[in-house]
This record gives structure tokens, C-alpha cells and sequence, in this order.
């Protein structure tokens, strides 16, 4: 499969890309030559059934993992040979990441969780914090504990965790998939108000909901692409 | 927010874990604070035992060396006497400077309060340079020096005529009240040699000779020069330095194995608090792995982990200087009955350095229990924070 062209509005530049593990003796093709482009301002749903690599892709594309093969051309970097610090740089700076467990530390309060990833770039965070929490809802509830958060109010937490370092990229894994439909419906409306603002979303999901609110689609099917 | 609060936060989340660790480097590192307080306790003891002997040479019946040191310090009845004759061949010694007789022996009341009288001449004066005397020593045979504790347990002013405890129908006169010396001495009831020696019926007899050497570094030739005299053979010639020396090394012996002992449940310690954390690593596993994923470096998650087990070591080494500090009276009752002999002098003393070492001890135990667990956790992929499975928040 060819990759698009790659444009100077480009985040996100694919090409070929394969992901082999070991069971055992077993190779399993997690991602077998996977393509595709993302530019500036998209919001993709990464859809498919169990199984059919779309955490493996999140993994490659959010730089915790790297390909066998193939190619991935990140916000102007190539990072498919890309060394642990540069990644970690990467996800530090330029990427948010929202979880369906929403992986909030559990003894640290709302505010100090939307915090983090600011504390790890050594920046100050005070007035950031208060901007986000209010932006998703929470400005009364900085100072609580994630465990007296509901579902709902914890995901926006992890969602103003993923945007306090200004990232150019939201990944999202299953974020409605551990909320009821009202709950999820409140999510996928941020998302939508995030990506109307300009920030490109890649969302893995089940959810047609989701899929329906992105503007683009990629489904795979046992670790190939069956549309885009 | 802190690295160090971000640390503690984190070892907060196992409580009932964390304690037991922490209870462990607490246990040794009480063992650890309490081995070095004795050290410098007994040691500072010895040396003022030494000094308010003011002797340099003890010179007593046949018979343990040890047991009559204990018994000239602390105060007691002997079993067996010197002459009285054997005075004037010390004194003909070479080397000897002062040779002070004394006649000693303890009366016990009704409820056990034991009462130590102490013959002397007042010579002894030349060797008890510390001694501080309110009033003068005593000169006639119902003239009495007594301790400042003796003084005060019995409520004894200057001037004043006593009955002297233990003896019936025996009184004396107060003719001087000793400054708080630290030492037995406090506890004595002092007077003239020949009283002493009248009083308990052991005329011309002596229970020990004080010797002051006019070269303490003539020691051993002066020793050499008594037991070598006539009445060598009848006495017995006790160095005090090497006395106490012989029981410091023995009680090195037992502070050497002591040490060993607290040693090893450091280490043991350190091996708990290691095994916790790598507990705790594994189990938070998606919790570092979201770490890593919003931008933790391995070198972050390795700091925090290190800073944890830093924290727990240092949290249990403050909780152990304070069990130290409960236990301290206790300890010093247990040790003082099972040694050999025992200075009257605090032997749990503790100096500043004690605990400046024990935290310096605590933070190498959290350093190196830490690695393990740290490097565990900083190598663990970020990748796991996708796995699904219970959420943790």
C-alpha cells in the first residue's frame, strides 16, 4: 500500500508499517503493512474487533513501541529508529494520551494528576491546571481524590492530563469504553470541542458513537487495513 | 508538587506493607543506635572511673584482679585484708608518689539500702583531685566526710551529729559534705583510717592501698618494683589502665558481635524493605507504565522509586532512634546486670554523631535496597498503560 503525500499540514505519515511478535516459537503479525496519512486538525476513530491491532498501532504511533518494519514520520520526526530518550521527549511534548482505565494515580488529588506530565517537563503548571479543569468541568474538584470522582469526571481528568503540555496529538484508547452511554455521549463531546479547536484526535474504539463523531475512520482487520 | 512529595504520596498507597518494612530498618536501626550510644557511654564511663580514682595502681589481697577493682570503685565488704605494714613498703617503692591506705566495707539495713564506710587517711586527698569538700575532712574518730547523695538520702547538714546507719548507738559529726562527684563516691560515708579500722574491729589491717605513680608512664616498672618487694608475694599488684583495658577488650568482644548482629539485620532489613518495593513495582505496573506514557523518562520513574525506598529507609531509622531513646533506661538496667563490670556513669549515652550516623546508615540501606526495585521499574515499558484490564482510578 502506498503512503499519501506527505504535506507540510502533515502530523502523522505511516508507511508500511509492520509489528511482528514472539509467542514462542509463534510469530504473530500484529500490524502488517499499515498506511496511512493525518493531517493537521483530523479526527480519526481506529475501529476493528478484538484482536485486530489497533492498541499495537495506538502503541507505535503514541512512540511506547516500534515497528519491525516500516516507516513513521511523527510531527517532522522520524521515529521509527528514534532513540528511548527521543520518544519519551516526543510523548512528553507533543502527545497526549487518554486511557479507557483513565490512569489516574490514585493518592495524588485531580489537580496534582492533570499535572504530571508538566511536572516530568520541569514546567511550571498552576494556572494551566486551573484553565483545563475548568475547561472540562472540574474547577470544584481539583483538590478531590480520583476514587470520589465519577467515571465520567475521572476521563475528563485524564483528558485535561493529556492537554496540559499542549500537545499537537490526542490518543485515545477506548476512552467511553469503561462509561455508560450518557457518560461516554459527555466525552465524545469533548473530543468533539477539542478537535473543532484545532487538535488532531487518533481514538481506538469500539464505540460507534465515537466512530461516528470522527471525521475519518480506519478500520483493521487482523492487523491490516480494511478501509480508510 | 515535589519529587520528594510525589515519592512519599506513593508509598503511602500500601500502608500496612510499608509499616512492616519500615518496622524492620526501625528494629535495627535501634539495635544500630543503641550499640554506638553504649559504646560512647562506656567508654566515657571507664575514663571517668579512672578519674576519680586518681590512682594509677590498686593494691589489694590475693585474689581476682577484676573482682577488687569492682569492689574499690562501687563500694562492698571484702573477704580478705591487707597488713598495715605493707604501707610503708609501697611507700619505700621507687616511683611512688602517693600511697593512700584505705579500710573499706558496706552494712546492709533491714530493707537492703546498703551503707559503705571508707576509712582514710587524708592523704587521699593527693589522689581525689576532683573532690570539692563543703566544710573539712574529718580529723577525729567521731568525724564523718559523707557523699552528696549519702547527704541528701539521710537529709545530713554540716555540723550536724548523726547516727551512722547500721551501727547502733554510733553517731558522728558531719565535718564535710562532698560535691556531686558522678561516681560511688557520692554514696560513701568517709572517715579517719584508724576509726574505720577500730569501728569494724580490723586493727592494722587494710582492705586496699590507693597508689599515685609520679610517672604514669613509669607504669610498668613500678609495678615490677612492687610485686618484686617483700610483701609482693602476700598482695596483689593491680595497673588500673590495664584492668580496665582487659575489660574494655572483653567488652569489645561483645560489641563486635553485637555489631555483627545489628549488621545483618540491617541488611535483612534492607532486604524487606527491597522486596516490598519490588512488590509494589509490580503491582503498579500500569500505573508506571501511564507514567512513562505521559512523558516520564526512565530516569524519572527510577528517581521516584529510589527516593521511595530512601523515604521508607529514613522514615524507619527516625522511628529507631526514637524506640532507642524509649527503650534506652531499660536496655541500660539489662546491660548493667549482665557485664562484667559496669562504670556508675550512664552507659547509654548518646552524642549527635550516633544519630548523624544511624540516618547516613538508613539512607546507604535505602540506596541500595532501592536499586533493584528502581531499575525494575524504569525498564518497564510504557505499553503497558494500554493493557486493559481493572482500572486502578
Amino acid at each position: 500500500m502506498n503512503a499519501p503525500p506527505n504535506g507540510h499540514d502533515s502530523v502523522l505519515t505511516a508507511t508500511a508499517l509492520t509489528k511482528i511478535y514472539r509467542r514462542g516459537r509463534e510469530q504473530v503479525r500484529a500490524l502488517d503493512d499499515v498506511s496511512f496519512d493525518v493531517r493537521k486538525g483530523d479526527f480519526i476513530a481506529v475501529v476493528g474487533p478484538s484482536g485486530a491491532g489497533k492498541s499495537t498501532l495506538l502503541n507505535i504511533v503514541g512512540c511506547m513501541d516500534a515497528p519491525t518494519s516500516g516507516k513513521l514520520r511523527l510531527l517532522g520526526h522520524h521515529v521509527e529508529n528514534a532513540t528511548e530518550r527521543e520518544r519519551t521527549l516526543l510523548r512528553r511534548e507533543q502527545i497526549g494520551f487518554v486511557f479507557q482505565h483513565f490512569g489516574l494515580l490514585p493518592t495524588l488529588t485531580v489537580a496534582e494528576n492533570v499535572a504530571l506530565p508538566a511536572f516530568f517537563a520541569r514546567r511550571p503548571t498552576e494556572d494551566r491546571v486551573k484553565e483545563l479543569l475548568e475547561k472540562v468541568g472540574l474547577s470544584r474538584r481539583g483538590e478531590h481524590r480520583p476514587h470520589e470522582l465519577s467515571g465520567g469526571e475521572m476521563q475528563r481528568a485524564a483528558i485535561a492530563r493529556a492537554l496540559v503540555n499542549s500537545p499537537q496529538l490526542l490518543l485515545a484508547d477506548e476512552p467511553t469504553g469503561n462509561l455508560d452511554t450518557a457518560t461516554g455521549g459527555t466525552i465524545i463531546d469533548l473530543f468533539r470541542q477539542l478537535n473543532t479547536e484545532g487538535l488532531t484526535i487518533i481514538a481506538v474504539t469500539h464505540n460507534p458513537a465515537l466512530a461516528g463523531a470522527a471525521r475519518r475512520q480506519i478500520a483493521l482487520h487482523d492487523g491490516r487495513t480494511a478501509s480508510i | 508538587m515535589t519529587w520528594l512529595e510525589l515519592s512519599f504520596k506513593e508509598w503511602q498507597r500500601r500502608p500496612l506493607r510499608t509499616c512492616v518494612a519500615t518496622a524492620g530498618v526501625a528494629i535495627a536501626v535501634a539495635a544500630l543506635f543503641s550499640l554506638l550510644a553504649f559504646q560512647s557511654g562506656y567508654r566515657e564511663g571507664m575514663r571517668g572511673e579512672l578519674d576519680r580514682l586518681g590512682a594509677h595502681v590498686l593494691v589489694v589481697p590475693k585474689g581476682c584482679p577484676y573482682d577488687a577493682a569492682s569492689m574499690a570503685l562501687h563500694g562492698a565488704s571484702w573477704p580478705c585484708y591487707l597488713k598495715q605494714r605493707f604501707l610503708d613498703e609501697v611507700r619505700g617503692v621507687p616511683g611512688v608518689a602517693t600511697a593512700a591506705p584505705v579500710f573499706m566495707t558496706a552494712l546492709y539495713d533491714a530493707l537492703g539500702n546498703q551503707t559503705v564506710y571508707v576509712g582514710v587517711e587524708t592523704n587521699i586527698l593527693a589522689l581525689k583531685r576532683g573532690w570539692r569538700i563543703t566544710g573539712r575532712p574529718p580529723e577525729r574518730d567521731d568525724e564523718v566526710l559523707v557523699g552528696s547523695e549519702a547527704a541528701r538520702r539521710h537529709d545530713w547538714q554540716l555540723g550536724e551529729k548523726v547516727p551512722l546507719p547500721g551501727l547502733r548507738e554510733r553517731s558522728g559529726t558531719v565535718t564535710g559534705v562532698l560535691a556531686p562527684t558522678h561516681g560511688a563516691d557520692d554514696t560513701f560515708i568517709h572517715l579517719p583510717l584508724s576509726s574505720a579500722q577500730r569501728l569494724f574491729k580490723h586493727k592494722d589491717e587494710l582492705t586496699h592501698i590507693l597508689v599515685r605513680l609520679a610517672d604514669p608512664d613509669d607504669l610498668d616498672h613500678a609495678v615490677a618494683l612492687l610485686r618484686g618487694c617483700d610483701a609482693g608475694l602476700a598482695m596483689n599488684v593491680v595497673p588500673l589502665a590495664h584492668v580496665f583495658h582487659t575489660i574494655r577488650s572483653l567488652v569489645n568482644s561483645t560489641r563486635l558481635m553485637l555489631g555483627c548482629i545489628a549488621l545483618v539485620a540491617l541488611l535483612v532489613a534492607g532486604a524487606g524493605v527491597s522486596n516490598t518495593l519490588l512488590m509494589a513495582v509490580a503491582e503498579r505496573g500500569r500505573d508506571i507504565g501511564v507514567l512513562r506514557a505521559i512523558g516520564a523518562s526512565r530516569g524519572d520513574i527510577f528517581r521516584l522509586v529510589w527516593l521511595e525506598t530512601i523515604q521508607v529507609c529514613l522514615s524507619g531509622a527516625i522511628a529507631g532512634v526514637g524506640i532507642a531513646f524509649i527503650t534506652s533506661r531499660s536496655l541500660e538496667t539489662w546491660v548493667r546486670s549482665t557485664l562484667p563490670f559496669a562504670p556508675t556513669e550512664t552507659l547509654i549515652h548518646w552524642q549527635w554523631w550516633n544519630v548523624w550516623a544511624c540516618l547516613i546508615c538508613a539512607i546507604a540501606l535505602g540506596c541500595a535496597a532501592g536499586f533493584l526495585p528502581a531499575w525494575r521499574a524504569a525498564r518497564m515499558p510504557p505499553m503497558v498503560a494500554i493493557r486493559t484490564g481493572k482500572a486502578l482510578a
